[in-house]
C-alpha cells in the first residue's frame, strides 16, 4: 500500500510541487537518509518488513496512549507513520536524487511559502492531513493565537522541507512521520516520563539544521523527541510558551513558568543558617555573599567578617564589595519584623525565581 | 557566647534526633557543660584500628563555630598524626582549614578519615611517621594494631 500511495501522487503534482521539490532537494536527501536509517531501526525493532508494519500499527497507538497527555494528538498518528516511511524510502527516493543536482538556493523561498500554502492544501484535500492539523491546533482547546503560531514556527522548518518534497498527500504524511517516529522510538525507549506535548516540537530541530550531518546524528543518538527540560534541546525552540498553553502540560507548570528542574532545586534552599542553625529569613536567603553560593545569615556573615573573613563554604576570602553590601544588609535585617518576614516569603521567592529565569 | 551556645544546643538536638544515622560515631554532651563533649568513634575497617573504639574529648571555644573545637584522643592510639602522649590531633580542619560550616559530627567523620589515611609527612608521632615514610607498612600496621588491642578494644568480661 505504501508504495502505490507514494508513487502515484508523486508525479501528479502541479508546477508548484515541482518547484518545491527543487527547493527541497537537499533537505529531502538528508531526510531520506535519516528515514532509511530510522526505518531500519523500526524494522529491527518491530520484526521484519511488512509484518513489522502490522506490529507498528499495534505499537504506535499504545505509544500514543502512553503519552496520556493529549489523546487528540495521539489518535491521528498511528496510521500515518508506516506509509510515510515506505513512500519515502522507495517512492520518492529517485526523485530526490534527480533533483539533488539542482539549485539549493530555493530552499529559503520554499520555506517561506510552504507554511502559508500548507493549511490551504490541507483543507482542500481533507484527508488525514486535515485531521492531523486539527490535532495540532485543537490541542490547545480553543488555542490562543500565540500558541498556534508558536506551533507553526517551531515546526515550520520541518514541515516546509518535507511538505515541499512531494505531492500534497506526501505533505501530510511527512508531518506525521516525525511525530510518529518520535512516538515509536519513545515507545521503544519506554521513557514515558513525558507527556505527548514534547513530541510536537521535536520535528523542528531535527530538520532545522539543513544539510548538516550533525542533525541526523544527534537525533538518532537521542532516539526520541526532545524533552522540554532536555539539556541537548536547542534553546531557540519556542515550545515553552506553547506547552504552557496546552492543557496536557499542566504537570509541566514549572516548565511553563520558565523554571527548570535546576531552578526548582534552588528554590528548595536551606531553611536554616548552616552556621548558627537559625532559620533564614527572606533577606538572608536572598543574600549570597560569595560566588560559591554558600548561604548563611547576615549575623553570621558579619561575625565571620569580623573574624577571619573567609567564606565557610569555599574558605576563600569574602571580597570587600560583599563586605560593604553585608553592612547595609545587616542594618536592614535588624529593622525587619518577623511577621513581615513571613508575609514576604512568597513574593521574595517568586522574585528570585524570576530573576533566575533569564539568566538560565 | 550566646551564639555558640545556641548552635551547640542545635547540634545536640540534631545528634539526639539522628542517633542512628552514623553508627560509627557516638557524640555525648557533658551533663553540666555544653562546651565539653566526648565522642566514641569506631576504628575504620581494613585499618589497624579496626575493632577499636576510640574516645575523643571535645573542648569547644566560646567563639565556636568561628573557631574550631579542640579535639584530642583520650584513648591511646599509634598514629602518625596523633601525639602519643597527649592525644593531640594534627588535622588541618581543626586548625587553619576550619570552616564554621563544620559540625562536631563532621569533625568526628574527618577524624575517622584521618585514621584510615594517615599523613606521615606532618607527624606528631615521629615513630609512626618514620615507619610509614620508610615504607615499613607492616611495622606501622602491627604497632598500630597492637596499641589498638591494648587500649581501644573493649575488654571482655
Amino acid at each position: 500500500m505504501g508504495h502505490s500511495d507514494a508513487a502515484s501522487p508523486a508525479p501528479a503534482p502541479a508546477a508548484r510541487d515541482a518547484r518545491k521539490k527543487r527547493g527541497n532537494r537537499t533537505a529531502a536527501k538528508l531526510k531520506q537518509s535519516k528515514l532509511e536509517t530510522r526505518r531500519g531501526q523500526w524494522l529491527n525493532n518491530s520484526g521484519q518488513g511488512n509484518d513489522g508494519k502490522d506490529a507498528k500499527v499495534a505499537a504506535t497507538p499504545t505509544g500514543a496512549r502512553s503519552n496520556a497527555g493529549s489523546p487528540i494528538l495521539a489518535s491521528p498518528h498511528p496510521p500515518l507513520p508506516r506509509r510515510r516511511v515506505d513512500s519515502r524510502s522507495r517512492g520518492s527516493d529517485p526523485e530526490d536524487r534527480e533533483e539533488a543536482g539542482a539549485t539549493g538556493l530555493e530552499i529559503g523561498g520554499s520555506d517561506l511559502d510552504s507554511p502559508m500554502h500548507s493549511p490551504g492544501s490541507d483543507k482542500s484535500q481533507g484527508s488525514g492531513c486535515g485531521a492531523q492539523r486539527k490535532g495540532f491546533s485543537g490541542n490547545g482547546h480553543g488555542p490562543s493565537p500565540s500558541s498556534g503560531s508558536s506551533v507553526w514556527s517551531s515546526s515550520r522548518s520541518v514541515s516546509d522541507a518535507e511538505e515541499d518534497t512531494g505531492c500534497p498527500e506526501d505533505e501530510n504524511e511527512v508531518l506525521d512521520d516525525w511525530e510518529a517516529a518520535a512516538d515509536a522510538l519513545y515507545d521503544d525507549d519506554s521513557h514515558c516520563h513525558h507527556s505527548s506535548v514534547p513530541t510536537t516540537p521535536p520535528p523542528a530541530p531535527t530538520t532545522a539544521p539543513p544539510a548538516n550531518a550533525a542533525g541526523p546524528e544527534t537525533i538518532r543518538s537521542k532516539a526520541r523527541a526532545w524533552a522540554p527540560d532536555d539539556k541537548f534541546r536547542p534553546q531557540s525552540l519556542p515550545s515553552i510558551s506553547k506547552q504552557a498553553s496546552f492543557p496536557a502540560s499542566i504537570g509541566n507548570s514549572w516548565a511553563g513558568m520558565g523554571m527548570t528542574a535546576a531552578q526548582q532545586g534552588i528554590l528548595s534552599l536551606p531553611v536554616s543558617c548552616p552556621i548558627c542553625y537559625e532559620d533564614l529569613d527572606p533577606t538572608d536567603s536572598s543574600f549570597l555573599p560569595c560566588p560559591c553560593g554558600f548561604h548563611l545569615c547576615l549575623f553570621c556573615h558579619k561575625r565571620i567578617l569580623e573574624a577571619d573573613g573567609r567564606c565557610p563554604g569555599c574558605r576563600k576570602q569574602y571580597n570587600t564589595a560583599s563586605a560593604v553590601e553585608e553592612g547595609g544588609g545587616g542594618a536592614k535585617e535588624t529593622t525587619v519584623g518577623t511577621g513581615r518576614q513571613m508575609a514576604n516569603i512568597a513574593p521574595v521567592r517568586l522574585f528570585r525565581s524570576c530573576s533566575m529565569g533569564p539568566r538560565y | 557566647m550566646q551564639a555558640s551556645r545556641a548552635r551547640l544546643f542545635k547540634e545536640y538536638k540534631e545528634v539526639q534526633r539522628e542517633k542512628s544515622a552514623d553508627p560509627d560515631i557516638q557524640l555525648i554532651c557533658d551533663d553540666s557543660n555544653i562546651f565539653k563533649w566526648t565522642a566514641l568513634v569506631k576504628g575504620p575497617s581494613e585499618t589497624p584500628y579496626e575493632g577499636g573504639v576510640f574516645q575523643l574529648a571535645f573542648s569547644i571555644p566560646e567563639q565556636y563555630p568561628l573557631l574550631p573545637p579542640q579535639v584530642r584522643f583520650l584513648t591511646k592510639i599509634f598514629h602518625p598524626n596523633v601525639h602519643f602522649k597527649t592525644g593531640e590531633i594534627c588535622l588541618d580542619i581543626l586548625k587553619n582549614a576550619w570552616s564554621p560550616a563544620w559540625t562536631l559530627q563532621s569533625v568526628c567523620r574527618a577524624i575517622i578519615a584521618l585514621m584510615a589515611h594517615p599523613e606521615p609527612d606532618s607527624p606528631l608521632n615521629c615513630d609512626s611517621g618514620n615507619l610509614l615514610r620508610s615504607g615499613d607498612i607492616k611495622g606501622y600496621q602491627s604497632m598500630a594494631r597492637m596499641y589498638t588491642r591494648l587500649a581501644a578494644v573493649p575488654k571482655k568480661g
